[in-house]
């Protein structure tokens, strides 16, 4: 049962990367220049002609099109993803350096959202009526309507400007001077925009999924019961999350869309920043790489998503609907 | 009661901002593009009530001429992907079946691929002006909305009025439009408000990272790309104002949105 759905969730992400990769290779195509130089830059000039040569049979680029396009994607597969316009090394090399940071800004966002939503998702779920319950209402609408950035921006005023107690912008580096303290002081202030901003509305979701749960027939027979409040609330939390986590997996692409503009704005240097220095430096093999680390990354994030879910939720373990 | 009031007060701060930005050639004390070297980085004062930028523009004037610009953008934008949408969404839901399946797992897949990314492929090899940054935001912003469109055919279409009509012989298309297209009209309304708010929010993104509109047309966005480097030297005022303006704008938005998802919410008077 297991392996089946697994395997169809496979075939789907495989084909969303299939069309990251028609992205990426139409960038090739419409880069200027023949797709060699596209692809090695700068240093199409210094290559020979027998290089040349070995270049055009690699990727086939006398060849029709659909061809081209399955040396090329060979070649990706491989790693090999061409040599950076700006920066003269090997794309693979450059996105190596920098998923960690990615990975660790967007590992402590989602880890504290996913913690701070809960809790008061929770409180203000099972308190219906309460302070809590109306409160989150409206936070969830004020705080999703600020743009990051420009929160972003209020904080760099704030906290690096005025106060100029947090540093506006770079990643900081363990092995520098500051260690890891460093590392962190850099880290506070793009993670404290994102989380900011997205808490409130994951937590609002959970809120209602929790009070249509409360609603239930079968919760109120419980209550007949006497059954413990608390084992109550962990079987409606439990049930509530299924549709939370589903709306985490919906929202997770617009998530890696909005650390993009987070990791730029503070100079974080993560795939983000990568992808928009790319963009401004029409560094297309750098570009087209990044793109590419991207859509692995959100279709593995959603496939570990997926798991959770199939995880608690016995209806998809049962086979059922979904 | 309470609740009408507010959602009055959010109709008219909408309504504000627009009629504002709307008629900005009216209400802006200087031309958006008027430069003075005399005055770069002045704070706010009787002069330049939001104080100026670095070639010495007048903030306020280019707050209204830039949020005409973004909203242009965002409502171009959301009328192209509303199109689309309604047209994938139709047919998708109506036909069912086969196509419904195949059109619905390719939603599903692009729906996976962050559209900042889409566009920003886009914007590399054709960097154009605003109506090209509304047509690429339109053309990434239609998935939901097909989304919505299909799921209303579907329920609608097992209703019995519509099967009466069927069984009467009446044209298809007049049951697309007259009977599904019609009794979908709230849900999607609801939706393409909040496309709107995340056409905005592209708008503004794009533009701040200095890949959106191009420099030389005030927008949102472009104000607080410069903002960036001011907010280092303290020109606090640049980076403020247009910042309240986009979450304002959003927050009414989100508000009036949220309004019309309860359906007993929606009647402002009575």
């Amino acid at each position: 049962m297991i392996g089946k759905w697994i395997g169809k969730r496979m075939v789907m992400g495989l084909i969303v990367l299939l069309i990251v990769s028609f992205l990426s290779f139409f960038i090739m195509q419409a880069a200027p220049g023949d797709p060699a130089t596209a692809f090695y830059g700068g240093n199409a000039q210094t290559l020979t002609a027998t290089e040349k040569e070995r270049i055009t049979r690699a990727y086939a680029l006398d060849r029709p099109v659909a061809e081209q396009y399955v040396a090329w994607l060979g070649e990706t597969v491989k790693g090999n993803l061409g040599i950076s316009y700006k920066e003269g090394r090997p794309v693979f090399e450059i996105i190596r350096e920098r998923l960690p940071n990615t990975l660790l800004l967007f590992g402590v966002t989602m880890f504290c959202i996913v913690l701070g939503s809960f809790w008061l998702g929770t409180v203000a779920g099972m308190k219906a009526n309460s302070i809590w319950d109306k409160g989150l209402s409206t936070f969830s609408i004020a705080t999703s309507s600020i743009p990051p950035f420009w929160l972003g921006i209020l904080f760099i005023y704030i906290f690096a400007v005025s106060l100029g107690i947090l540093p506006s912008s770079g990643s900081g580096d363990v092995g520098g001077n500051g260690g890891m303290v460093d590392k962190i002081r850099h880290l506070m202030m793009p993670a404290s925009v994102i989380i900011v901003t997205h808490v409130g509305i994951y937590a609002r979701f959970l809120q209602e999924s929790i009070k249509r749960e409360n609603g239930q027939y079968y919760v109120k027979v419980a209550r007949a019961n006497g059954v413990m409040e608390r084992s109550i609330r962990n079987g409606i939390v439990r049930n509530a999350s299924i549709p939370y986590l589903n709306y985490i997996a919906m929202t997770i692409p617009s998530f890696f869309g909005g650390s993009i503009i987070v990791e730029s704005l503070f100079a974080w240097s993560g795939i983000g920043q990568l992808t928009v220095k790319a963009v401004v430096t029409k560094d297309f093999p750098l570009l087209m790489g990044s793109i590419m680390v991207t859509g692995i990354l959100v279709v593995i994030t959603l496939f570990i998503v997926d798991l959770i879910m199939y995880a608690i939720d016995p209806k998809l373990r049962k086979g059922g609907i979904r | 009661m309470k609740l009408r009031k507010a959602l009055l007060f959010w109709y008219s701060l909408l309504g504000l901002i627009v009629f504002l930005t709307v008629f900005s050639t009216i209400f802006s004390p200087y031309s958006p593009n008027e430069m003075n070297m005399d005055e770069i980085y002045s704070a706010p004062s009787s002069d330049h009530w939001l104080g100026t930028d670095h070639l010495g523009r007048d903030v306020f004037s280019r707050l209204l001429e830039g949020g005409k610009v973004t909203l242009v953008v965002a409502s171009g934008s959301v009328i192209l992907s509303l199109f689309i949408g309604i047209v994938y969404g139709g047919i998708s839901g109506y036909f069912g079946g086969v196509i419904d399946t195949v059109m619905m797992r390719l939603l599903e897949a692009l729906i996976t691929i962050p559209a900042l990314i889409i566009i920003l492929v886009f914007q590399v090899i054709v960097q154009g002006g605003m109506w090209s940054m509304a047509l690429l935001i339109g053309l990434t912003g239609w998935l939901v909305t097909a989304r919505i469109v299909r799921s209303e055919f579907i329920r609608l279409k097992e209703e019995e009025f519509i099967k009466m009509a069927n069984m009467l012989g009446t044209p298809v298309w007049n049951i697309l439009w007259g009977h599904l297209l019609r009794n979908s009209i709230p849900a999607i309304f609801v939706v393409t408000l909040f496309n709107f708010a995340g056409a905005i929010f592209m708008e503004v993104s794009l533009s701040f990272l200095g890949i959106g509109i191009p420099p030389t047309i005030p927008s949102w966005g472009n104000m607080l790309y410069y903002a960036q480097n001011d907010i280092l030297i303290g020109a606090w005022w640049i980076g403020l104002f247009p910042g309240i303006m986009i979450f304002l704008t959003i927050l009414a938005i989100n508000f009036i949105g949220e309004a019309w998802k309860n359906p007993e919410r929606r009647r402002v008077n009575d």
